[in-house]
């Protein structure tokens, strides 16, 4: 141990002690694409003593551009995220335990994994499983550390139940977020930076020294050179509906969680949001991923193999699979 | 003069990333639906909004001097 770790432990702020935590310490990194395969990287490096890893997507061409643990074997092979990453981040670090789950991240499946999880890295995609997250996490107490990018642009906010305002105090409603990387790009500085943010909290937390924790939320567009801090102490609310005194978790209990369902004999998944869309302003963001259809009622959409058509009441039906985790996959990457 | 700030897409749809406009007082909300007026392709709706770095509510008063931040969230991952 001394020596492969020798140089963490010569900075002050970890030492022996804190090596020795970080040596013992269980962390959960939720989505395994570019966030997930980088954090799970440096803490794989870093010693960590337990990895859960969770992903449903198996791993494409367009991703080897930033999402660091992949090859092009795993492409050609169509290994599951998790899967593949695991097997990786063993050749880096075989003294780490790793589980891997290729699975949906829902209420159902997160809360037996939630067991002797010291944090939790965001690493996924959209606001629907943050949010749903946030609910959960709160509801287990558990530290989380929300993370995500698009462009040359990302954002990290380190989230400690009953202490700091939690995700949904920051947002007044969820977005029916714009750009994601599947429509406006990514570079992958724009992920390091993030994920620089997201590993540091990780070991401040692991190490036990939260006093040095940020607590502001970071911004940042590296082309065109920001970063901003924003303090948000004050947005914490007395009456926030999940960590606020009376807690009901909507989106823990389903009350606005999203609902899948396979079509039978359609060849087509129905997403439900319960979040009204505003079509025009989708079809603004979507025009340069394909020629897009929109009348009064409808948005239409030919993407790789699939169609997709976006209702205004926040229903997406998409063609062309049955699988609710791939159907799932292509709906985040184009709405957000 | 109030400072703005625009990050990330609403950047690009406003075609600069510093706004001053010449404006005594406002609260939060009046001053995004007079940007949502001069610029209509912009969406204010869900972003989150900074004075001079701290985390502002929608009926927070912003002052000449002031810099407002407007900060869309990203979901990419």
């Amino acid at each position: 141990m001394v020596d492969r770790y020798s140089r963490q432990m010569l900075f002050k702020p970890i030492g022996e002690d804190g090596q020795l935590k970080i040596l013992n310490k269980h962390v959960l990194i939720l989505g395994c694409g570019a966030l997930g395969s980088a954090n799970a990287e440096n803490l794989a490096r870093a010693g960590v003593g337990k990895l859960t890893l969770i992903d449903r997507d198996y791993v494409e061409l367009s991703n080897l551009q930033r999402q660091q643990l992949y090859t092009e074997k795993d492409v050609h092979e169509q290994v599951p995220k998790a899967i593949a990453a695991k097997k990786r981040l063993l050749e880096i670090n075989r003294e780490v335990n790793i589980d891997a789950y290729v699975l949906d991240a829902t209420p159902i499946s997160l809360v037996p994994l939630l067991n002797d999880i010291d944090i939790v890295i965001d690493a996924t995609d959209n606001f629907d499983t943050r949010l749903m997250m946030n609910d959960l996490l709160q509801k287990y107490q558990i530290p989380w550390i929300f993370g995500s990018c698009v462009g040359s642009t990302g954002m990290s906010y380190t989230i400690l139940p009953k202490e700091t305002p939690c995700l949904g105090c920051l947002l007044d409603r969820a977005p029916m977020s714009g750009a994601t990387c599947d429509s406006v790009g990514i570079i992958s500085p724009a992920v390091q930076m993030v994920v620089a943010h997201q590993t540091t909290e990780a070991l401040k937390l692991l190490v036990e020294d939260k006093d040095s924790l940020r607590t502001n939320l970071v911004t940042f567009d590296l082309w065109n050179n920001y970063y901003h801090t924003m303090n948000v102490e004050r947005a914490k609310k007395e009456n926030c509906p999940t960590c606020g005194e009376n807690p009901s978790f909507p989106h823990f209990s389903g009350e606005v969680s999203t609902k899948s369902e396979v079509l039978c004999g359609r060849n087509t998944v129905q997403i439900r949001t319960g979040r009204k869309v505003n079509l025009q302003e989708l079809a603004n963001r979507l025009q340069y991923v394909a020629p897009i259809n929109i009348n009064d009622f409808l948005l239409s959409l030919e993407y790789e193999s699939y169609r997709l058509v976006f209702f205004h009441d926040g229903r997406t039906l998409i063609h062309g699979t049955n699988s609710i985790e791939k159907a799932k996959t292509i709906y985040y990457q184009l709405a957000g | 003069m109030i400072k703005i700030l625009l990050f990330a897409d609403l950047q690009e749809k406003v075609g600069k990333p510093e706004l001053e406009l010449k404006l005594e007082q406002i609260t939060v909300e009046e001053l995004k639906s007079e940007l949502q007026k001069i610029y209509p392709l912009i969406n204010l709706e869900s972003v989150m909004t900074a004075v001079n770095e701290e985390y502002a509510m929608a009926d927070d008063a912003i002052k000449s001097g002031d810099t407002v931040a407007f900060i869309p969230p990203v979901s990419g991952g």
